[in-house]
């Protein structure tokens, strides 16, 4: 049975939400390859960047 | 295993290639040695022995000397390898096989079953590997945490600015904010902002607050009372007035009036319009000599009276102008005053026109009057300026306030402003976050759901197998929130979630295992053998039968290692599986470790080389002996020879000259020409134990040296080609009975075929 790899699952994840700006997509897979440390954190400037002002 | 848990030299298990077996053995033999070996290899680490103070128990516990605990697994991937302790790998070793399934202990069977809703989805997200995605969702939910803080703070801080707008109340719309900035501005005097937006605009304040300056600087009332303050009397000269009247009431001021008189004789005198000899004022006969010299000194006195009256006129005439210019300036301002609601003091009565009088008249004139009203006009001025001072000081302030007003307001609005985008904002980054993580969970759940299902089918197959006909079916793994799984059974048309209260202690266990072989079939990648650690106690013995026939047919692709205490279970499953390997363990001793059918005569020998070669002639000698016992106990068994009964672990302590008697009974009577040919082997081997071999001996000053013990190894390890096929290198005894064996290939045969054929 195929175990999906969180880049896989990221992708298919990301196909769902098309509507979403590609920025949001490059910027969450490269958080994707941060330290976990620092994952939650770059991901609330990433929702907040895309929030605009 | 080398000095591993109860074994404190080394032992071998040989699972040919790949191939399953079965291995039973009574408590306390060390079977599970084999299960724990595995584990450590595998995982790093033995889950019993992972409490504190337990994990020295990996090493055999009071070992030999320096003797270094290892495990060395072969396999036919990649996977195989030797590890030593101290076990230097690291976690991220075992990632990928951790999420492997392989191993099912009886001890812990029900560990899954218990587990929480949580513990349970952890643990299967460990297993189908998805600790990475569940990881991302974890910093996911972290992120929208935050953000839901951030949005709530935002909303509070946009609810205190418009309390402090709404003077306690948080109902504030924009047109009430700009009514009150419009009120303000009225008041200043200025344009008000037709929009907020225009109001939190800096350059509009600056504006605002310059258009209100001009405002009050240019105003009446400002500059009347500007003026007020700016009042003084006229300046009093005493002097002068008292040099005035000093002067005009001297007689030189009697030749005042007549100057004219003088100049008009002195004009006519000097043209000669009038008569000579006579005087030109009252035509009297004169000498006009005398009287051009009288009418020039009179001339001359009237002028110089006239300039003394001069030097102190202005100053008075000054005065009197000067009174009545400061007269008229206090009337008018007192005027203007009550037009602006300035209540002033009357403005006293000056004495400007009488001074004027006076100067006209050369007379004199009062100085105490004058110095009176000039006090009374001091009066006058001090206090219209205090009145004034009061009217502008508060002026001024209330402007002020006005401006600081404005600008608070501006600033407030602008604050509230910037707040109520940055609370927008806030929100709308924790809808995006909710958004993707709600997703993510979602399709998380969603291919969880998907694999759960895949499970199920697959648990509920095997559980069905092993209870049919209990009406216990549709075994499931379900999502229960997101974020946890539970079991679920239908019992006797109600679903069960979880089942514990309703399925028996073997039922539950039932389920563990059918589950553990589900979670193998479906995820496994690297590991290809399934080791099931006595994991059969709370069964009965059809369930026994049952779990045998999944084993032997449902999961004959892999390998299967089963451990068990049940004797009738290891012959069950024996008669069952024949492909499968036996393996017994029969006695455990602290010296020699684990004893099992299996002879390792082989592992022996080569592990008394190595003492040899390390010099260590005594411990090579001990271990050379139990090769030859190994040997001597396997030949033995194999050929039937005939040996005295013995019970229990008495049977593996037989002595080498005991093995030997058998040995030779049994060649004798199937195979005597072997026997002879054999003969002075043995008899060498006879005397090795007597002598090389003999531990005692070693102890002696007439030790034997290396030499003696090598040629005795040498010596066995002829006995032991003697039953091996050198093409197949099995033995000979491979296949068929005692009485005629052969080995896996055909080539060799126990009797010996070329003696068969000799005799």
């Amino acid at each position: 049975m195929h175990r999906p790899s969180a880049q896989e699952f990221l992708q298919a994840l990301l196909e769902t939400l098309d509507d979403l700006p590609t920025e949001f997509a490059r910027r969450f897979e490269e958080i994707l390859k941060k330290d976990e440390a620092d994952r939650s954190q770059a991901l609330r400037q990433l929702f907040e960047d895309l929030a605009g002002d | 295993m080398r000095a591993f848990r109860g074994i404190p030299g080394e032992m071998t298990v040989d699972f040919g290639k790949g191939d399953s077996m079965v291995i039973y053995g009574d408590n306390g033999t060390g079977k599970s040695t084999i299960a724990d070996a595995l584990e450590w290899y595998f995982t790093g680490g033995i889950d019993f022995l992972s409490h504190e103070g337990r994990q020295h128990a990996v090493s055999y516990v009071g070992g030999e000397r320096g003797e270094a605990t290892s495990v060395e697994v072969f396999t036919n991937g990649s996977l195989g390898g030797k590890i030593v302790i101290p076990d230097e790998r690291s976690v991220e070793t075992f990632q990928a096989i951790r999420r492997e399934t392989f191993l099912l202990r009886g001890r812990t069977l029900a560990d899954f079953i218990n587990k929480t809703k949580t513990e349970k989805w952890k643990s299967l997200v460990e297993i189908l590997g998805l600790e990475a995605i569940e990881n991302l969702r974890e910093d996911l939910q972290r992120a929208r945490n935050e953000l839901r803080k951030l949005s709530k703070a935002g909303d509070e801080e946009v609810r205190s600015y418009r309390r402090a707008l709404g003077s306690g109340s948080d109902d504030v719309s924009d047109d009430m904010v700009l009514g009150s900035l419009q009120q303000i501005c009225t008041m200043l005097g200025v344009d008000p902002p037709q929009t907020l937006d225009q109001a939190i605009d800096p350059s509009w304040l600056t504006a605002a607050a310059g258009a209100s300056a001009a405002v009050s600087k240019g105003s009446d009332r400002e500059r009347l009372l500007a003026e007020i303050k700016t009042l003084s009397p006229p300046a009093f000269d005493r002097r002068a007035v008292e040099a005035w009247n000093e002067l005009v009431s001297s007689d030189r001021a009697k030749l005042l009036p007549r100057a004219s008189l003088v100049r008009e004789a002195k004009r006519l005198f000097e043209t000669g319009s009038t008569d000579k000899g006579r005087c030109p004022l009252c035509g009297q006969k004169v000498d006009d000599t005398s009287l051009a010299q009288r009418i020039e000194r009179a001339l001359a006195d009237v002028m110089a009276a006239s300039r003394d009256l001069e030097s102190v006129r202005d100053s008075v005439a000054q005065l009197a102008d000067d009174l009545e210019a400061a007269h008229d300036l206090r009337r008018s301002i007192h005027t203007r005053g009550s037009a602006m609601e300035l209540e002033l003091p009357p403005v006293p009565d000056l004495p400007h026109v009488v001074l004027s009088n006076s100067v006209e008249a050369l007379a004199p004139v009062t100085v105490d009057a004058i110095a009176s009203a000039v006090s009374d006009l001091r009066k006058w001025d001090r206090s219209a300026g205090t009145i004034a001072g009061k009217a502008s000081s508060a002026e001024p302030g209330s402007r002020d306030t006005q401006l600081v007003m404005l600008a608070a307001l501006c600033q407030q609005v602008n604050a509230w402003r910037v707040a109520e985008k940055k609370a927008a904002r806030a929100h709308r980054a924790l809808a995006l976050a909710e958004r993707v993580f709600d997703a993510y969970q979602s399709r998380q759940k969603d291919d969880l759901t998907e694999l759960l299902k895949q499970i199920s089918l697959r648990v509920a197959k095997i559980y069905a197998t092993l209870h049919p006909g209990e009406n216990l079916d549709a075994v499931s793994v379900e999502p229960w929130t997101a974020k946890g799984i539970e079991l679920a059974i239908e019992f006797h048309g109600s679903r069960q979630r979880p089942p514990h209260g309703v399925l028996s202690e073997s039922h539950l266990n039932s389920l563990a295992i059918a589950l553990f072989l589900a979670m193998a079939e479906s995820f496994n990648e690297q590991i290809g053998f399934l080791l099931l650690d006595d994991v059969i106690n709370s069964f009965d013995v059809e369930h026994r039968g049952r779990l045998a026939e999944i084993l032997a047919d449902e999961f004959s692709e892999w390998q299967i290692i089963v451990l068990t205490h049940d004797q009738p279970f290891f012959e069950h499953l024996s008669r069952r599986a024949p492909s499968w390997r036996r393996l017994e363990f029969t006695s455990w001793s602290h010296a020699s470790g684990p004893r099992t059918t299996q002879y390792e005569t082989t592992d022996i020998l080569r592990d008394a080389h190595e003492r040899l070669d390390r010099g260590d002639t005594h411990d090579a000698a001990a271990r050379a002996r139990r090769a030859l016992e190994e040997l001597l106990q396997e030949v033995c068994e194999a050929l039937w020879a005939p040996l005295p009964f013995r019970r229990g672990q008495a049977n593996d302590k037989r002595e080498i000259g005991e093995l030997l008697k058998g040995l030779r009974r049994t060649l004798k009577e199937r195979a005597k020409p072997q026997l002879e040919s054999l003969e002075p082997l043995l008899k060498n081997l006879e005397a090795d134990v007597g002598a090389a071999l003999n531990v005692a001996v070693h102890a002696s000053r007439a030790r034997p040296g290396g030499s003696e013990v090598r040629s005795a190894l040498e010596r066995i390890a002829v006995l032991d080609d003697t039953w091996t096929c050198p093409e197949c290198r099995t033995r000979v005894w491979h296949r068929g009975t005692p009485d005629a064996g052969r080995c896996k290939c055909g080539q060799s045969s126990f009797p010996p075929v070329r003696l068969l054929t000799g005799r």
